[in-house]
């Protein structure tokens, strides 16, 4: 089946077998490797992309779903070189051991703090509940989410201020 | 209002160098890995758990477009069998399986799909035989035998004294029978890889390990070429935690891709893994266990009696483990354990973060417990009572390098928040809920033991673009292991990060350090890193001392070179102009060792030991009987910290894990079948589950005149949890459980019995 998805801004027009899931579609076909496959249950997240902004697990969503839909995977949060804030801090925080669920991690993350920029550490579990780490106990993940959080607020300040002196306004 | 909170004495962060790629995704997991024209693997695995194979016929599976080969038994060119202490288990089996993760044929095809339709097709007869899927049964003279030997694996015993005529003397004694559960190392990613032919006429296989050599040595033999013809990239993993030191998919793969001449990868499901992957031995273990009024334990009786599932692996060695940890840190007069480990239909158990200290310690600690309450004693000052000093020889009788861990991490718990913050202790959400604290320690040897081949070794060398190479054979799966080499390189030679490049993970390229388990990496690298650092700076001051007329005693290695006592902004001489010099003949030192073991002939008997005592604060809701771990604190004796991020990570992460082990987890089987198949009914640790708070203290001072070095901290952090929860757990509501996973329903059964009514009532 015919299906144009937009995956991290970019256009695609591929081919798939219907039964063909998103992860797989990502992996295989479009060679995005970040989204991992660590269960067929649902249970684990290590799949969690965000579809149409929400985050979903890709291994539960047919690539045919996907159809003129967008996609936004881990490959995506750097921008020209530049680590998401919840990058360097999973990176400074010690929020990964293995890594293999750190891609899935990050999108949920990422996720929580689109809906929710200043989540109490209540609501960091409760957004994170359905991703499973086996290495790190979780612990460092609170810590980066919350860090990350802290910094976006503090980038979106500054960045409000630069706009205030500077008398400009944006759209 | 819940607070949170996180401590630890352990200051001082290091981002770990794959940190960034692996935030970033640009780390390719080694099941990430695709290749030109590559073939997907399928493992058709045995439907019963035990029954001879009459017949296989692969015709149909064969003539299904898009699969290019199947191979069975008859493939195999060379040994049939794999196990790291003896090879026992069929590659794939020719007339008889033995458990549900038997392999009888494998199928390499154009799409997984198609793989998958071919396993179908294979035709498998069977006739189904008795499954033992009990060890005790399986002891029976009755049982099938399920090996040419019977059905015992192993048997190990330590004896000291004589327990019989100390419990006369006796004024307490405890007798309690304590199960453990099969646990799955739940590695995140599970067990896969590509193998790929190479045009020289060699293999490449890209598959997770804990030691790229021994699974080159097994290859060799399975496949009946030299090991020259194999390259075991074996770095990076998704996690291992023991369970990917053995064979897995490597074998097929690797009959796969010979046969069939492309690349060949498989990546087995979560089902799959769940089926053929290891577990943690389950353990019932009993022990009877006598005190004198005055609180000194006289005599203990341990029989252990151990599951190990269809094959050997490396079972053997964790029964030693288990009898040589049962008494664990306490000098008993008089002591004599008995284990046997025990083929069944089950799923094959074998190596495990914590190898059979685990259950013993649970059971130990639990004794503790029990035998200070019967005596009216604090269980702390129990424990002090008994403690081993310093100078006294090892759990077995062996001479061991001296320690007082044991009783620096008890002073450590006992003056941690949770035992000292009586609020905290009161404090309870509902009049349903129950609150209850509980401390317990451990002792864990590390590496292999004595008479078992533990070698060990590095490189270090000034490579052509001038970087400072240091190689390991050892693996990273999570355990930060890059840090650890990265750390100790920075402190040892005295260069910046941006000089060093390590090499792990990969036979072609690195030296052999023997495996990445038993806490060994850390304390190998350190070893290894003492061994060359001498040789190694020698001889680049020699060098850089030439280029320059300086003489080498005013010469030292630092950030990008050799700077001289008056060099203040730059290098006298870079690295890269000395590799430049040295082109013709590149300073390389190697070294070659062994773990450091105890002199005494006790097979598997350690040298070199870790400590940590662990405090759990638990929340029982009477109702539902759902326990909640709300504060955790561990200390850790295991000298020198490198990295302290990673440490904490390792301990954090090892709490968890028991934490599932103690209250979630257990792979269930039911005649030989996984009950629990994935994630969806085998419960690991979510973020909910985990404490409010934990707080971890390292103990870094080793013993007067130690000069081993720090000790890996991998498994340590996974041992004293569980007692510790349980025996909160009877603070709580004043139930003694002795199996694992704490179950929900015993605990509201107990608190619906008219004496726990009472017990709670007096409580309050
Ligand atoms: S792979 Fe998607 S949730 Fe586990
Ligand atoms: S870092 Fe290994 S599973 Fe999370």
């Amino acid at each position: 089946m015919k299906i144009r998805v937009k995956v991290n801004g970019h256009l695609f027009e591929s081919d798939v077998e219907p039964r063909t899931l998103l992860v797989y579609y990502l992996r295989d076909e479009l060679k995005l490797t970040g989204a991992h496959v660590g269960c067929d249950t649902t249970s684990c997240g290590a799949c969690t992309v965000l579809f149409d902004g929400k985050a979903v697990k890709s291994c539960t969503v047919l690539a045919v779903q996907a159809n003129g839909r967008e996609v936004l995977t881990v490959e995506a949060l750097d921008q020209e070189g530049q680590m998401h804030p919840l990058q360097t801090a999973f990176w400074e925080d010690h929020a990964l051991q293995c890594g293999y669920c750190t891609p899935g991690m990050l999108m949920a993350s990422y996720a929580l703090l689109q809906k929710n920029p200043m989540p109490t550490e209540e609501e960091i579990r409760e957004g994170l509940s359905g991703n499973i780490c086996r290495c790190t106990g979780y612990m460092n993940i609170v810590k980066a989410v919350q860090s990350a959080s802290r910094k976006m607020a503090n980038e979106t300040q500054e960045s409000l201020e630069e706009v205030a002196t500077s008398g400009t306004s944006t759209e | 209002m819940v607070n949170f909170s996180y401590s630890s004495n352990l200051q001082g962060s290091f981002e770990r160098p794959d940190g960034v790629d692996k935030v970033t995704a640009n780390l390719k997991f080694l099941t990430d890995l695709s290749f030109p024209n590559m073939l997907y693997g399928k493992i058709l695995r045995s439907v019963y758990p035990h029954a001879k194979i009459i017949s296989i016929s692969a015709k149909n599976a064969e003539e299904l477009p898009g699969v290019r080969a199947v191979i069975t038994s008859k493939d195999v060119p060379g040994l049939n069998r794999f196990g790291l202490i003896f090879p026992d288990q069929p590659v794939l089996c020719e007339d008889r399986v033995r458990y549900v993760g038997d392999a009888v044929a494998a199928v390499a095809a154009e799409t997984e799909e198609i793989a998958e339709k071919a396993l179908q097709l294979i035709e498998v007869e069977y006739e189904p035989l008795p499954v033992i899927d009990d060890p005790e049964k399986a002891l029976l003279p009755s049982a099938p035998q399920l090996h040419p030997d019977g059905n015992i694996l192993h048997q190990a015993s330590y004896q000291k004294g004589n327990v019989e005529e100390a419990f006369q003397t006796c004024d307490f004694i405890v007798e309690e029978t304590y199960e453990l559960p099969r646990q799955m190392h739940a590695y995140m990613e599970t067990e896969g890889g590509v193998i790929v032919p190479e045009k020289d006429g060699r293999i490449t296989v890209y598959a997770g390990t804990q030691h790229g050599y021994k699974d080159r040595f097994q290859l060799a033999r399975i496949l009946d070429i030299p090991e020259s013809k194999i390259r075991v990239v074996s770095s990076p993993m998704g996690g291992s935690f023991g369970g990917k030191d053995e064979l897995n998919i490597q074998p097929y793969g690797a009959l796969l891709a010979i046969k069939t001449g492309c690349p060949v990868k498989i990546h087995q499901s979560r089902r799959e893994s769940v089926r053929s992957g290891l577990k943690r031995h389950p353990m019932k273990i009993t022990m009877k266990t006598g005190a004198s009024r005055s609180g000194k334990i006289l005599a203990h009786q341990v029989r252990i009696i151990a599951d190990t599932g269809a094959y050997a692996t490396l079972g053997p060695a964790v029964l030693d483990f288990a009898v040589e940890h049962a008494a664990g840190p306490y000098i008993i007069r008089n002591v004599h354990v008995e284990g046997v480990s025990v083929y069944t239909n089950n799923g094959v158990a074998g190596e495990f973060r914590g190898f059979g200290g685990n259950q013993v310690t649970f059971a130990l600690e639990g004794q503790m417990d029990r035998l200070a309450a019967k005596l009216g004693i604090c269980p702390m000052e129990l424990r002090k009572r008994n403690l081993r000093k310093a100078d006294d020889p090892g759990p077995v009788g062996q001479e061991i390098a001296p320690t007082d861990g044991a009783a620096q991490v008890l002073k450590a718990i006992s003056q941690s928040l949770l035992l000292n913050n009586k609020e905290k202790r009161e404090e309870s959400t509902s009049q349903w809920k129950k609150t209850g604290i509980g401390v317990a320690i451990a002792m864990h040897g590390g590496g292999l033991g004595f008479g078992r081949l533990d070698p060990a070794g590095g490189r270090i060398s000034l490579n052509e673009e001038g970087k400072i190479e240091i190689s390991f054979g050892f693996e990273e799966f999570g355990q930060g292991l890059l840090s650890v080499i990265e750390q100790l390189a920075i402190k040892e030679i005295g260069c910046s990060s941006n000089d060093i490049k390590i090499t792990i993970g990969d036979t072609d390229c690195v030296p052999s350090s023997g495996s990445s388990t038993a806490s060994r990496g850390t304390s190998m690298v350190w070893h290894a890193l003492q061994r060359m650092k001498g040789p190694f700076k020698k001889r680049l001051l020699e060098k850089a001392s030439q280029c320059t007329g300086v003489p080498v005693d005013q010469l030292y290695l630092g950030p990008s070179g050799i700077w001289s006592c008056e060099s203040k902004t730059e290098p006298l001489i870079t690295y890269q102009q000395i590799a430049y010099e040295t082109k013709d003949d590149p300073i390389q030192i190697e070294t070659e060792f062994h773990f450091p073991t105890t002199p005494h002939s006790i097979p598997g008997g350690h040298y070199l030991y870790s400590f940590a005592a662990c405090a759990a604060r638990v929340e029982v809701d009477v109702l539902t009987g759902i326990v909640r771990v709300k504060n955790l604190e561990q200390s850790v004796a295991a000298g020198p910290v490198i990295y302290p991020t990673g440490y904490l990570g390792q301990i954090e992460g090892g709490s968890v894990m028991a934490l599932g082990y103690t209250l979630l987890e257990e792979a269930l089987m039911e005649k030989g079948k996984y009950v629990t198949e994935n994630f969806d009914s085998y419960l690991i640790p979510t973020i909910n589950d985990i404490p409010l708070s934990m707080n971890i203290t390292a103990i870094e001072d080793l013993y007067e005149g130690d000069e081993y070095g720090p000790r890996g901290v991998g498994e340590i952090g996974t041992v004293a949890v569980a007692p510790a929860i349980v025996k909160a757990i009877y603070d709580a509501i004043g139930l003694w459980v002795t199996k694992l996973p704490v179950s929900r329903e015993e605990i509201v059964k107990a608190v619906n019995q008219r004496e726990m009514k009472e017990w709670l009532t007096t409580k309050l």
